[in-house]
C-alpha cells in the first residue's frame, strides 16, 4: 500500500522542482512591477530610474510621498472612497436581503419575469450604457453627489441572486416553527435567514466593496469636484501631472497612497478575498 | 426538502392572503427593481430610440427620426466618425481576443502550479492574485511609469533597443493588451484553482494506478473537467475587456491616432457632444449587443448545466 504513492512521488521529483522554479519565477515575474513602483517611489525626483542604479538612487528619500501628499487633498479622496464603498454595500445589504427572500420564499404573479428583468442588470453591465446613466443623473440633479455615484449599485442583481440562492437552503420547517411562535418577516428575516446567511454576506460585501474601491470611469463621468471624487480619479489627475514633467517618482508615490490601504487588507485577509472572488465568480 | 417545498407555499396560496400580504412581495423587490429598472432596462430602451434620432441643430426643437441612418454612418469611411469607428471596432476585437488567448493559458497554467505541494504557497499564489486586486488605474499608472519614453523602467533595461512602446502606432495596442493580462490574469487563475479544487482526488488515483503520466492526466482528466470553469473564465475576461478604459485613460487616451481606442472610451470621449448623440447610442447598442451575446451564451449554459446538476 505504502510502496505505490512513494514510488509515483519520487517517479516526479525532478519534474516538480522544475515546477517549482517556474512558479517561482513566474510569480517573481509578476510582482516585479510592483517592486519596482516600491523602489521608484523613495527615488530622488532629479534622478529617473534610467540613470545609476536601477533599483535605488543615491539616496532613499521621502520627499516623493510629501509632494504627492501636496497635490491632491487626500484626505478628502480617501473619505470619499470610504463613503462610496460603504454607502453602496449598506443599501445593498437591505436591498439584497429584502428581494433575495421575496425570489426565493414568496410565490407571487409575474416572479420568474420580475426576476429575469433584474438578471439583465448581469447580462448588459451599467458601464456600457454609460452615456445614457450619465443623462439620467444629470436629470434627476445628482450631478456630482456622492449618491450619483452609488446609486446604480444600490440595486443588485448579483447580490439578489446569491442571497435567493442562501436563502433558498435554509430549511422551511425553521421559518414555520419561527411563524408558529409568531414571529413577522422581519424577525423571521434576522433571526433565521441572515444568521445562516453570513458566509453569503461577507462574500458579497468583499466582491462590492473592492470592485467599488477600484472602480474609475463611473465616478469620473458623473463627478466633478475633489470634494466628491474618489481615490481612483485622483490618480488620474496625478498620471497627468506626472506624465508632462516626467515625474515617475512622484507618480509611483501617488499610485502607492492609493493601492496601500486595501492591499494591506488584502494581505491580513488573503484567504477570504481569494474564497470570496472564486466562489462568487464575479468580480 | 424540494418536495415539501411547493406544498407549503400552497397551503397559504397568493388568492387567500388579504391585500396587503400580496402586495408585500412587490415591495421588497421594488427598491432593487426600480434601480434595474434607472439604471439598466430604461437606458436600454432608450438608447435604442435615441439611436434612431438625429439631434436638432438648437437644443429645443425636437430630434429627426433617422432610422437607422446613424448605424449606416458608422460603417461609412466617409463619415467624421465612420472614419474613426471601424479601426476602434477592430481594436477592441483585438483587444478582447488577444488578452483572452495570452491571459486563458497563463491563468491555467498558473492555477496548474500553485495547485501543487509547494513550499510557501500562499506567497506564490499572492503574486499572482495581487495585480488583479489593483484598481485598474493603479496598474495604469504603475505601467504608464515602465512604458515610458526615454526614462521608464523598460528604457533603463533595454537601453538604446528600448521602442517608444506608447507611442507606435503598431506596438501600442500590444503594449495595452500585456497591461491587461498583467492585471487580470490573478483572477482567472483563482477562478481556475476553484475549479481544480473541486476535481475529485481519486480519479488521479484511479488514473495513476492506470499508469497514466502527468500530462496523460492534464489531457485526459483535468482539461475535459475544467470545461465549465475555462468556458466562464472566457465569458468573464471576454465582458471585462470590453470595458478595461481606465488603461486607455491612464496609458494612452485612445492615441496615437486611435490606434489603441477602444469602443466603451470612444463613447467617453463623445459623451457631452449633443450633435453625436445619435451616433453615441447606435455605438452603445452594437456594444450592448457584443456584450449581450457573451454573457447570455454563458448564462443560459450555465443555467442549464446548473438544473441538469441539481436533479
Amino acid at each position: 500500500m505504502n510502496a505505490k504513492p512513494r514510488s509515483i512521488s519520487r517517479h516526479f521529483s525532478w519534474g516538480s522542482v522544475l515546477a517549482n522554479v517556474v512558479t517561482i519565477l513566474a510569480a517573481g515575474i509578476w510582482l516585479t512591477p510592483l517592486l519596482f513602483t516600491a523602489l521608484m517611489s523613495f527615488r530622488p525626483p532629479a534622478e529617473p530610474v534610467t540613470q545609476g542604479n536601477i533599483f535605488v538612487g543615491t539616496i532613499l528619500t521621502t520627499e516623493n510621498y510629501t509632494r504627492a501628499w501636496e497635490i491632491a487633498p487626500w484626505p478628502d479622496h480617501y473619505r470619499n472612497s470610504i463613503i462610496f464603498v460603504v454607502g453602496t454595500l449598506a443599501v445593498q445589504l437591505v436591498t439584497v436581503t429584502l428581494a433575495g427572500y421575496a425570489f426565493a420564499r414568496m410565490t407571487f404573479f409575474g416572479r420568474d419575469l420580475l426576476l429575469i428583468l433584474v438578471l439583465l442588470q448581469l447580462m448588459i453591465p451599467p458601464g456600457v450604457l454609460l452615456a445614457q446613466n450619465f443623462a439620467t443623473i444629470r436629470d434627476l440633479g445628482l450631478f456630482d453627489t456622492h449618491v450619483a455615484m452609488m446609486i446604480p449599485y444600490w440595486g443588485s442583481a448579483f447580490g439578489t441572486l446569491l442571497l435567493r440562492q442562501a436563502f433558498r437552503e435554509v430549511p422551511i420547517e425553521l421559518e414555520e416553527a419561527a411563524r408558529i411562535d409568531g414571529a413577522t418577516l422581519v424577525q423571521v428575516l434576522r433571526h433565521v435567514y441572515v444568521p445562516l446567511a453570513v458566509p453569503t454576506y461577507i462574500a458579497f460585501g468583499v466582491v462590492s466593496v473592492s470592485s467599488h474601491w477600484n472602480e474609475f470611469l463611473w465616478p469620473l463621468v458623473v463627478t466633478q469636484s475633489e470634494s466628491v471624487r474618489p481615490l481612483t480619479v485622483a490618480i488620474n489627475k496625478l498620471i497627468r501631472t506626472a506624465d508632462q514633467g516626467s515625474l515617475y517618482s512622484l507618480l509611483m508615490a501617488g499610485t502607492v497612497l492609493v493601492i496601500a490601504p486595501l492591499s494591506i487588507v488584502f494581505m491580513i485577509f488573503q484567504r477570504r478575498f481569494v474564497e470570496s472572488f472564486a466562489s462568487s465568480g464575479v468580480k | 426538502m424540494q418536495a415539501a417545498l411547493p406544498v407549503t407555499n400552497r397551503s397559504v396560496s397568493p388568492a387567500r392572503k388579504p391585500w396587503s400580504q400580496r402586495l408585500l412581495p412587490y415591495l421588497m423587490i421594488a427598491p432593487t427593481f426600480l434601480i434595474v429598472f434607472l439604471f439598466t432596462l430604461k437606458p436600454a430602451v432608450s438608447a435604442v430610440i435615441d439611436s434612431t434620432l438625429k439631434p436638432a441643430r438648437l437644443a429645443q426643437d425636437p430630434p429627426a427620426f433617422v432610422g437607422l441612418q446613424n448605424y449606416a454612418d458608422l460603417f461609412n469611411p466617409t463619415h467624421h466618425l465612420g472614419a474613426r469607428f471601424g479601426g476602434i471596432l477592430l481594436n477592441t476585437v483585438l483587444f478582447a481576443f488577444g488578452t483572452v488567448a495570452i491571459g486563458m493559458p497563463l491563468a491555467l497554467g498558473f492555477a496548474l502550479l500553485i495547485n501543487r505541494r509547494l513550499p510557501l504557497r500562499g506567497v506564490w499564489r499572492f503574486g499572482f492574485v495581487y495585480p488583479s486586486l489593483l484598481p485598474l488605474i493603479g496598474a495604469a499608472s504603475i505601467w504608464a511609469f515602465i512604458y515610458a519614453d526615454q526614462v521608464g523602467l523598460l528604457a533603463a533595461i533595454l537601453r538604446a533597443a528600448n521602442p517608444n512602446w506608447l507611442g507606435s502606432p503598431g506596438l501600442v495596442l500590444g503594449a495595452v493588451i500585456v497591461v491587461n493580462v498583467w492585471s487580470q490574469t490573478g483572477y482567472y487563475m483563482l477562478l481556475f484553482l476553484a475549479g481544480l479544487q473541486g476535481i475529485p482526488r481519486d480519479l488521479y488515483e484511479a488514473a495513476a494506478l492506470d499508469g497514466a503520466n502527468y500530462w496523460q492526466q492534464l489531457l485526459r482528466l483535468t482539461l475535459p473537467l475544467l470545461r465549465r470553469t475555462t468556458l466562464f473564465v472566457l465569458t468573464v475576461s471576454f465582458t471585462f475587456a470590453f470595458q478595461a478604459v481606465e488603461l486607455l485613460q491612464g496609458l494612452t487616451e485612445g492615441g496615437p491616432g486611435d490606434r489603441s481606442n477602444l469602443i466603451l472610451y470612444f463613447i467617453y470621449q463623445n459623451i457631452g457632444e449633443r450633435r453625436n448623440w445619435g451616433h453615441i447610442n447606435a455605438i452603445t447598442i452594437i456594444l450592448a449587443v457584443i456584450v449581450l451575446v457573451f454573457t447570455l451564451s454563458s448564462f443560459l449554459f450555465f443555467e442549464r448545466g446548473g438544473r441538469e446538476s441539481e436533479r
